[in-house]
């Protein structure tokens, strides 16, 4: 039975902003969809064409129906219980300030009778884990919980289809994770239909049902997800999306075998092995790279604490990064990374040991001169850069304080590919163009180093790609590059050295190549999955590579 | 350990109207007298013993500077004890002001002993009751404000670190201070258009909205709310009759030491006492409970399975 049926749907903004284009689809009951595509795709529109209350003003041309019945006849009632949807952001979702009463607020609107309330939201917070936290506040929640909140809170009016909006764009990987286990479980678990879009396709590939594929609103592929991987290569072998699908179809597409298309590592994995030969010795050889460039930024026993009754976040953090590198500091979330990034720039000072720019303390530099032609941090929020109403005007304001000439924040916009945003609200940009608008704000003060915090949050894996390739840019001119970020798959593509961060405390430094192929658990998907085969590789590229000039005979591959 | 606090909130809030108004809007010391030992009494339970003799203190203090304040300004009644700058000061007005200390410092307890029970929790339930949206927004509110200031601080840290808005001068700063207000501001409108749609998606504005009742009535709140009844409606019964009237100007009455009087005094002792008699009476039974307890598991020695039983 079908839930939802689209009939050549397709939508313009009041702009004339062709979004959507002739989209037909069935979406069958207990159906796990994922909707996928490039940031601006139109998948996002389509999600709240799906929701009455959230349908944005345009022209809509095509059925929706729910049910059976069209969206527009459906009872105000039955379109806000039935239909769930979550979004992006938990933060601004949450309505009320506690954990009971955010629970219980759809069931309110709907005007539920007290006693079925209560069972309700009990069976709901019991289904999800939530009785310890019941009666916290909101606001003490981890941004996971926050998230698992939202769909709590949702699932809690027993909706029939369950609409995510990007729900883990803005969690770290282990809560993205959790958060998407708990979605599939509810799919596998109670037969819920699920449409979901994701920049992350890693994990829901292998969960999916069906995979939609849009490219500029229109409908690119509906295939199962196996056959996604393999169709669309051959439909359009340059799309930008082929970046973003799970490493396991990655290194498929680039590699010609007559056979089924692996989704996840494990998948991967058995297919590597029917297919190549292994390369390599497996153990990494142990080299001490002896670097010349001076050493630019340091840190030498840094100890810090944001209170004196409070435990310390770094515990004697020792670490050089040299002239020109990328230095990737990888680790979970609330491990300390960001204060250690605060440390680095300045704003944070330890209290014991010390940080030195350029062999300068940074207390002794001049008041804002640190930031002058000589360190900026670009903070997790790209927004929280912006305070004018056009990026041009926030840029100019950089230009002026370091007295350089108008043409400078053009070859600036030009090198960003942010040319056609110039005269935009900074709000009114996606994810990866913000953070490409403030890289150019911070860029503009001239900074030799540039600490750069979470780049890749909330960004879709093409601009993921265009920033590491911006980056590699920038180091080729003698810019010296720290980030901290959870992305693993970030840091390969990008750093020179990576380190990982735990407990407070830099554990282990050294080239992505050896750190990762030396890592078991944290390490990239490809690397995971060719291990076994070709320890060296880290990027599907490598791996592709290597399994190209390694094939096994026709006949050993069939034995 | 909140025995008291675990009352549903409506018998609560009862409650402490039903003390303080009495004492409010009666001119009897003796009335001030009891609420104020009452009020101190449960703060005492309350609080750590440090925080409460600090408070002790400054009330104390407080109390004196109005209790002579009173007689320096109003030179009512009948009784001149001496003259100051050719101005009677008479015992009325010094035991008016005394009077007056107590009560105020009475109402000043009780108004820390309410803030303390009744949580936002039980006052949001209880407008929920009778205004549910603007509970709603209150609930709101308070997410708000903190929201709004944290985004203040990062956005503020983002540009120090870009070395804008940070030089020395206070007009630079103030400008600065503004912008980043301003630029907050619009980012939080940004985040309210978010908020707005997820409300109307989980069906707000449908008619007939029921509210969540995180608080059962349960039956010890039954007796609870009648004994609060007829201790209160005692003292209202004797104070119409006009037993506990008592005025200070232009003379001293006196206190009435008549039956139906001292009946009054003693339910509203009863009234006043009530949150530390049966705080004190939680304590107690966990006591003797946490006793027997150790006496069955570890043969009478308490704690020894190393978890260490606050409250």
């Amino acid at each position: 039975m079908d839930v939802l049926e689209l009939e050549h749907v397709s939508f313009a903004y009041p702009g004339g902003q062709q979004a959507l284009e002739d989209i037909s689809l069935q979406i069958r009951q207990g159906e796990f969809l994922v909707v996928c595509g490039q940031s601006g795709c139109g998948k996002t529109t389509l999600l709240k064409m799906l929701k009455p209350e959230l349908t944005p003003h345009g022209q809509r041309q095509g059925v929706i129906r729910f049910a059976g019945q069209p969206l527009e006849a459906l009872p105000p009632r039955v379109s806000a219980g039935e239909i769930g949807f979550v979004g992006q952001n938990p933060n601004t979702q949450t309505l009320t300030h506690k954990v009971w009463h955010e629970l219980a607020f759809g069931l309110e609107s709907l005007g539920c009778p007290s006693d079925v309330m209560r069972r309700q939201v009990a069976e709901t917070a019991s289904f999800f884990g939530m009785q310890t936290w019941f009666r916290r506040e909101v606001k003490e929640l981890s941004g996971g919980q926050k998230q698992l909140l939202q769909l709590a809170s949702v699932l809690v009016m027993r909706p029939r289809v369950l609409i995510l909006d990007e729900p883990t764009a803005q969690l770290g990987p282990i809560a993205a994770s959790e958060f998407l286990a708990s979605v599939y479980k509810l799919n596998r678990e109670l037969g819920l239909t699920v449409i979901l879009t994701e920049h992350r396709l890693e994990e829901v590939f292998p969960m999916a049902d069906r995979v939609l594929m849009l490219d500029h609103g229109r409908k690119l592929l509906l295939e199962a997800p196996a056959e996604a991987g393999r169709r669309l290569r051959s439909t359009a072998p340059d799309h930008p999306m082929l970046a973003a699908l799970p490493s396991a179809v990655r290194i498929y597409q680039e590699l010609d075998t007559a056979d089924v298309c692996p989704l996840t590592v494990k998948e991967g994995k058995e297919f590597l092995s029917r297919h190549f030969l292994p390369y390599g010795e497996p153990e990494a050889p142990a080299q001490s790279i002896t670097d010349e460039r001076p050493v630019i930024l340091e840190a030498k026993e840094a100890w810090f604490r944001y209170q004196r009754d409070l435990p310390d976040v770094l515990r004697g953090v020792s670490l050089q990064v040299r002239q020109g590198e990328i230095f990737a500091i990888l680790g979970g979330n609330g491990s300390g990374k960001t204060t250690l990034l605060h440390l680095l720039a300045g704003p944070r000072e330890p209290y014991r040991g010390k940080v030195l720019v350029e062999g300068q303390k940074t207390r002794s530099f001049a008041k804002g001169s640190l930031y002058r032609r000589r360190l900026a941090l670009l903070p997790q929020d790209p927004q929280t850069v912006f305070l004018k109403k056009t990026v041009r005007e926030d840029l100019r304001e950089i230009t002026r304080l370091m007295g350089t000439p108008e043409s400078e924040l053009e070859a600036m916009a030009e090198k960003l590919g942010i040319h056609g945003l110039l005269d935009r609200h900074p709000y009114d940009l996606s994810g990866g163009e913000q953070q490409k608008a403030a890289l150019a704000k911070v860029l503009l003060l001239q900074p030799r180093i540039l600490l750069l915090d979470e780049p890749t949050k909330g960004i879709d894996p093409g601009a993921k790609e265009q920033l590491a390739r911006i980056l590699l840019e920038l180091q080729q001119e003698g810019l010296t590059t720290v980030l901290v970020t959870h992305d693993v798959e970030f840091a390969a593509l990008s750093a020179s050295r990576c380190a990982l961060f735990f407990d407070g405390e830099v554990v282990s430094q050294d080239a992505p190549a050896a750190f990762f192929a030396q890592n078991h658990f944290y390490t990239t998907a490809a690397s995971r999955m060719a291990r076994h085969l070709y320890p060296q590789a880290v990027t599907c590229h490598q791996v592709s590579q290597l399994c190209r000039s390694h094939p096994k005979k026709r006949e050993e591959a069939t034995a | 350990m909140d025995t008291f606090a675990s009352y549903h909130p409506a018998a609560l809030l009862g409650y402490f109207m039903a003390v303080l108004l009495p004492a409010m809007f009666s001119a009897n010391p003796a009335l001030h007298l009891l609420v104020l030992l009452g009020g101190l009494a449960f703060w005492a339970l309350l609080v750590p013993g440090r925080t409460f003799a600090g408070d002790l203190a400054f009330y104390t203090l407080l109390s004196l500077m109005i209790a002579v304040t009173n007689p320096l300004f109003s030179h009512n009644g009948v009784t001149p004890l001496f003259f100051l700058n050719g101005n009677p000061v008479t015992l009325e007005a010094v035991w008016y002001g005394v009077d007056m200390a107590v009560m105020l410092v009475a109402v000043l307890y009780w108004c820390k002993c309410f803030h303390r029970v009744m949580s936002d929790d039980k006052l949001l339930f209880l407008l929920a009751g009778t205004a549910s949206s603007l509970s709603l927004l209150i609930s709101s509110a308070i997410r708000f404000v903190p929201e709004l200031k944290e985004r203040i601080a990062r956005v503020h840290q983002a540009q120090k670190a870009m070395g804008l808005y940070s030089s020395g001068s206070y007009v630079d700063r103030l400008l600065g201070g503004l912008r980043v207000f301003s630029a907050v501001l619009s980012w939080s409108l940004e985040c309210a258009v978010e908020t707005g749609q997820a409300m109307k998606g989980r069906g707000y504005g449908l008619k007939g909205r029921s509210h969540y009742a995180l608080f059962r009535l349960r039956p010890r709140d039954g007796w609870f709310a009648a004994v609060t009844l007829c201790m209160a409606a005692a003292v209202v019964t004797v104070m119409a009759r006009g037993a506990l009237t008592h005025d200070f100007y232009p003379k001293m009455t006196g206190l009435s030491a008549a039956p139906e009087a001292l009946l009054g005094y003693a339910a509203y002792g009863v009234l006043a006492a009530l949150p530390f008699l049966l705080e004190a009476a939680g304590r107690c039974r966990w006591h003797l409970l946490l006793r027997r307890c150790a006496r069955q598991d570890t043969g009478g020695e308490p704690g020894k399975d190393g978890v260490r039983w606050t409250y």
